[in-house]
């Protein structure tokens, strides 16, 4: 037989029979999985699961994070709010920051394209000065 | 004698295959090989362009922005070389940009859509168009990056985006049989502020887990099952690796938007009832005008078709197009056939429309 099937260009397996058998039941298995997490009782369960470990790690947790506070205090170290503020201000820098390079983009978008009418330009100025230097004259104060 | 022998041979191979298959799980494969240049960045968020393969004049001159999901990592569209979406575009000549929401921290726990949609979004797109020179551009956001591209059209449709092409988008959450994640986020079994009080981001690994338990045999016994199998054919192993090294990089998903997700979505079907309220402004579908094409994949448990053929009649797009295609949620993009199919698809979709 072994040698039909290695005249046929195909060696022969003891494996293959499993293999199908095996492929079978976990088709089987993989579609009665999907139906049964389809349902209200195993949202139900694995709700329960989680808020279970969520109510018994609680105090655990929040007596960890004290000790750690206190510990970081006394090492005179920052801790994780000292760290989320900073960060939360460097996004804020970041956020600056973008908004000036936008600006330089409209600025330089600008002087890129073709300038108008000189008459046009003179007439834009003597609007823009005042305003200027009203503004110096508020930051003076 | 012969049948006897074969099998001592192929046992004594056994523990070599283990081996192999061992190295195999644990080898992390070469992934996201495509050239690029960053080009903006905001907290973790990067604006990533790829290089592009032909001169400007042969290029579309509409560029085209990749918005993937929050919680996995955007790599999944360029996997390896070979078998690359963004490679698959860049070669068809489209001025390419991607954009990674990055690995929120503990700081960003407050991070909500609005943030999403109407921050950094907008900001990405003004840096996209300053370096293309370009006023319009084409938009593809798949999964949960298909509900910001959708807040985004329909908040700022004025803003340049002449083409949205939504993939696997879960909009409708009208049908809560049809949808898993509904059932088990259900407000009589999941409290998710307890959830948010304990770890500020829904962990990625909770997420990781959601998404496997949806096919628990197919995730958890299949698919090493098939590596197993296949240990001998080097092509299936590459591909093999390069996905699970996409699957077990997880990310965290910024805890004010998985509240929205939840609560909004999930629950109260805000999106599509058009009581969504994004940083006081309503989503109203309605003022979608961009040309539209729906992806849908017929067998995906994540995002099952129902949740994304609504969306069609909503908006006010005349040209638009739903696309069906058989496949999973990951699959129809990164699959076998994805070459094939689903990319040319989007590729003959886009072309016409970014000219």
């Amino acid at each position: 037989m072994s040698e039909k099937q290695a005249a046929n260009g195909k060696e022969f397996d003891p494996t293959d029979a499993f293999r199908e058998m095996r492929d079978t039941y976990l088709d089987a298995w993989a579609k009665s999985m999907v139906d049964t997490v389809n349902t209200d009782a195993y949202a139900k369960a694995s709700g329960m699961m989680l808020n279970n470990y969520l109510s018994a790690s609680s105090p655990f947790r929040e007596a960890v994070e004290k000790v750690m506070l206190q510990a970081l205090q006394q090492f005179s170290m920052p801790s994780r709010a000292d760290v989320v503020s900073i960060a939360e201000r460097t996004v804020n820098i970041e956020v600056r920051l973008d908004d000036m390079d936008a600006k330089l983009d409209r600025i330089e978008k600008s002087l890129a394209s073709p300038r108008p009418a000189s008459r046009t330009r003179s007439a834009a100025r003597p609007a823009a000065r005042p305003a200027a230097r009203r503004s110096r004259k508020k930051g003076a104060k | 004698m012969y049948e006897a022998a074969v099998v001592t041979d192929q046992l004594l191979g056994v523990g070599e295959k283990f081996t192999d298959f061992t190295k195999a799980v644990t080898t992390k494969a070469s992934i996201a090989q495509t050239p690029k240049e960053l080009i903006w960045t905001l907290n973790k968020a990067k604006l990533y362009r790829y290089i592009p393969l032909l001169p400007k004049e042969e290029r579309h001159p509409v560029p085209l922005l990749l918005v993937f999901a929050l919680m996995n990592r955007p790599y999944i569209l360029d996997l390896k070389p070979g078998h690359s979406f963004v490679e698959f575009m860049v070669k068809s000549g489209y001025d390419l940009y991607l954009l990674d929401w990055g690995t929120p921290g503990p700081e960003d726990k407050h991070l909500k859509f609005d943030d999403y949609a109407l921050d950094y979004l907008p900001r990405a797109i003004r840096k996209l168009k300053v370096v293309s020179g370009s006023e319009e551009f084409s938009m593809l956001g798949w999964c949960i990056g298909a509900i910001i591209t959708t807040i985004y059209a329909a908040l700022r449709p004025d803003d340049g985006l002449r083409n949205l092409v939504l993939l696997t988008a879960p909009l409708d959450f009208s049908n809560k049989d049809g949808i898993t994640f509904s059932r088990w986020v259900d407000e009589r079994y999941f409290d998710v502020d307890k959830v948010l009080a304990a770890f500020g981001n829904m962990p990625g690994e909770m997420i990781d887990y959601g998404a496997k338990a949806l096919k628990p045999v197919e995730n958890y016994v299949g698919n090493y099952l098939k590596l197993w199998d296949n240990l001998d054919n080097p092509q299936v192993v590459d591909a093999w690796q390069a996905m699970n090294t996409w699957v077990t990089d997880n990310v965290p998903l910024a805890g004010g938007a998985f509240r929205q997700l939840v609560v909004d979505l999930y629950r109260n079907d805000r999106l599509m009832r058009g009581e969504w309220i994004i940083r006081g402004e309503r989503v109203d579908l309605g003022r979608i005008s961009a040309k539209l094409l729906t992806v849908i994949a017929e067998g995906d448990h994540i995002t099952p078709p129902c949740q994304s053929a609504a969306i069609m009649s909503r908006v006010s797009s005349t040209d638009k197009e739903l696309f069906r295609i058989p496949g999973g949620h990951i699959g129809i993009m990164a699959g076998s056939g994805a070459g094939k199919r689903t990319w040319p698809h989007i590729e003959n979709w886009l072309a016409p429309r970014s000219d």
